[in-house]
């Protein structure tokens, strides 16, 4: 397991790790239930990208700043917003339009080794074993976004499978070219981030490649706890404690009332 | 028409009233998103009326399609999302959905939004990406190969959803049906665009001064409204963006009751079926007045 600090919580570790890969000017979009992902935005604009730019999928908020994470999609968001859009106007850039937004942040129940998305159902759609809530953006974001993020706040084999049971957003599907392949515009899974860890593609395959563990865990850990084999590069790096400055700004400018330590502690130990 | 000559609106109606249009076996819509503007009380008097074998297409929702699903109102439904977020998943439709008892039309964003796009403006179907998913192996009527293909991309068809009746929930209106939503619209009006009827749940009714004092909030238009319905916290257990939050702790009774069937009957019989006077009362002043201040949250 990680050395569950109580210095930061799991829920503002991974807002620190996404944020992070952000850069001044970009478009992006932040779905509902999304406390980590506002977060990430918000910590990026008040350090090294403040012309980031995101709307509320549901509530078609611009840029709502005021130091209090929301539900994205809660009216409270409109007071602080730069901009209110209609759903309908958004459908536009959000459904059909291609590379319109440079990145989304996507949970999961499932992804797999070439970073396919899952959110419907495991086991067989007809009579499922657990039924999940639905593909809602996510098929359009994975799709025709400039890139996207895969945010797991579990990391295990049931989370981490060879296939998953139901494509609702495609990664780099059956990997190598196949996402190119198959008509998609070029993009797909950049990193994933975990409680364990941070994974990239491998550029030729497109699978799942170690990128860096966090502090305290072991390859053998991640083995153990992932279904299918990862990429292991020559050099595993350490990932990058949030520093001082990350959770100064993270607990004073975007979530002032700590919900992210309050939703997302680290997981117990077994 | 001369001032003089003006009859009263027919278009404000009480509950029952709008509910017998509706009948077995139609295609209902649902608008609002997750827990903010879920037309519970169109719901609950629904579930009371006993109407069978509906088709669901709900926006992206929670209690409201599982009410209904868990109420056995229900043959089949879209699912394009249906969560209780940090709730966990939506009990009753899980258990349909797992037995096999509802059957699930699955679509996404694209598909729901081409689909109402295409029937409100009166075309056989829209026009949207293949995204690549396995939506069109699991809805193959839904999800259609595109007989025009251009350039590289694949396209696919989905046909136009014209929902028989539309319930949605502002937050007022007057009383010649201008619906004003104090937070965003969702998919309502394309919802109301693309329905041939539309039942309007709103907390409360307002002078027609009022509604035109701030014309902007008004975002279904009375001509794309059949019937307003006055419902008081009739978003509850949901919220009604501005005027009052979710019952978080309402919700998690509900989800506690939604363990078995037997234990959802009566929960709905507390519930659903003795009329909205008797759900407020239920619920408590108490409890209500708290959501409107957020003291509840």
């Amino acid at each position: 397991m990680p050395v569950t600090t109580n210095s930061f919580a799991m829920g503002e570790m991974l807002a620190v790790l996404l944020s992070r890969d952000m850069a001044d000017g970009e478009k992006a979009i932040v779905g509902t239930n999304s406390d980590i992902q506002v977060a990430a935005c918000n910590l990026a604009r008040q350090r090294q990208a403040p012309h980031l730019w995101w709307v509320s999928g549901p509530g078609g908020m611009t840029n709502p700043t005021e130091g209090i994470i929301r539900p994205a999609a809660d009216a409270e968001n409109i007071a602080v917003a730069e901009a209110v859009m209609d759903l309908p106007q958004m459908i536009d850039f959000i459904d059909w339009q291609v590379h319109f937004f440079d990145f989304a942040i996507l949970g999961a129940l499932q992804t797999d080794r070439f970073g396919n998305i899952n959110t419907v159902c495991v086991g067989d759609h007809a009579k499922p074993r657990l039924r999940g809530p639905g593909t809602v953006g996510i098929s359009a974001l994975c799709g025709l976004s400039r890139r996207f993020y895969i945010m797991m706040t579990r990391h295990d084999r049931g989370a981490f499978v060879p296939k998953v049971d139901f494509v609702c957003g495609a990664g780099f599907l059956d990997g190598g070219t196949a996402r190119t392949d198959f008509g998609l515009p070029e993009g797909g899974p950049r990193l994933v981030v975990t409680p364990l860890g941070v994974f990239d593609f491998e550029p030729k395959s497109k699978a799942m490649r170690i990128k860096s563990l966090h502090e305290g865990v072991t390859l053998d850990e991640i083995r153990d706890n992932t279904g299918f084999d990862l990429m292991v590069p020559a050099k595993i790096e350490r990932t990058a404690n949030p520093e001082d400055e990350e959770l100064f700004l993270l607990r004073r400018a975007v979530d002032s009332t700590g919900v992210l330590a309050r939703k997302f502690p680290w997981p117990k130990a077994h | 028409m001369p001032a003089s000559n003006k009859s009263p609106s027919k278009k404000l109606v009480d509950l029952d009233t709008a509910l017998s249009t509706v009948k077995d076996g139609m295609t209902l819509g649902i608008g609002g998103w997750i827990f903010h503007g879920q037309p519970m009380a169109l719901v609950r008097g629904l579930i009371a009326k006993g109407v069978r074998d509906l088709t669901l297409v709900p926006a992206p929702g929670s209690v409201a399609p599982d009410m209904l699903i868990g109420a056995g109102c229900v043959r089949e439904t879209a699912c394009v999302f249906i969560s209780f977020e940090h709730l966990g998943l939506a009990p009753n439709f899980r258990r349909a959905a797992q037995s096999g008892a509802v059957k699930v039309l699955e679509m996404d964003g694209p598909g729901i939004a081409g689909g109402l796009r295409a029937g409100a403006c009166d075309l056989p179907y829209g026009l949207i990406p293949d995204l690549g998913t396995d939506l069109p192996k699991v809805n193959p009527e839904g999800y259609r190969k595109a007989r025009i293909q251009e350039g590289n991309r694949p396209l696919l068809e989905v046909p136009a959803i014209k929902p028989d009746v539309v319930f949605l929930h502002g937050q007022q209106a007057d009383e010649e049906g201008n619906v004003q939503y104090f937070g965003a619209g969702y998919f309502d009006l394309l919802m109301a665009q693309a329905a041939k009827h539309v039942i309007c749940s709103v907390d409360r009714i307002v002078p027609s001064s009022t509604v035109r004092h701030q014309a902007r909030l008004t975002k279904i238009p009375s001509a794309f409204v059949d019937a307003i319905v006055v419902a008081p916290f009739g978003a509850h257990p949901g919220g009604s963006p501005g005027l009052y939050g979710q019952d978080e702790q309402h919700l998690k009774a509900y989800v506690a009751a939604s363990r078995d069937q037997a234990a959802f009957d009566a929960y709905l019989g507390e519930h659903a079926r003795g009329g909205e006077d008797a759900y407020r009362e239920r619920i408590g002043a108490k409890a209500l007045a708290g959501l409107t201040t957020g003291d509840a949250r």
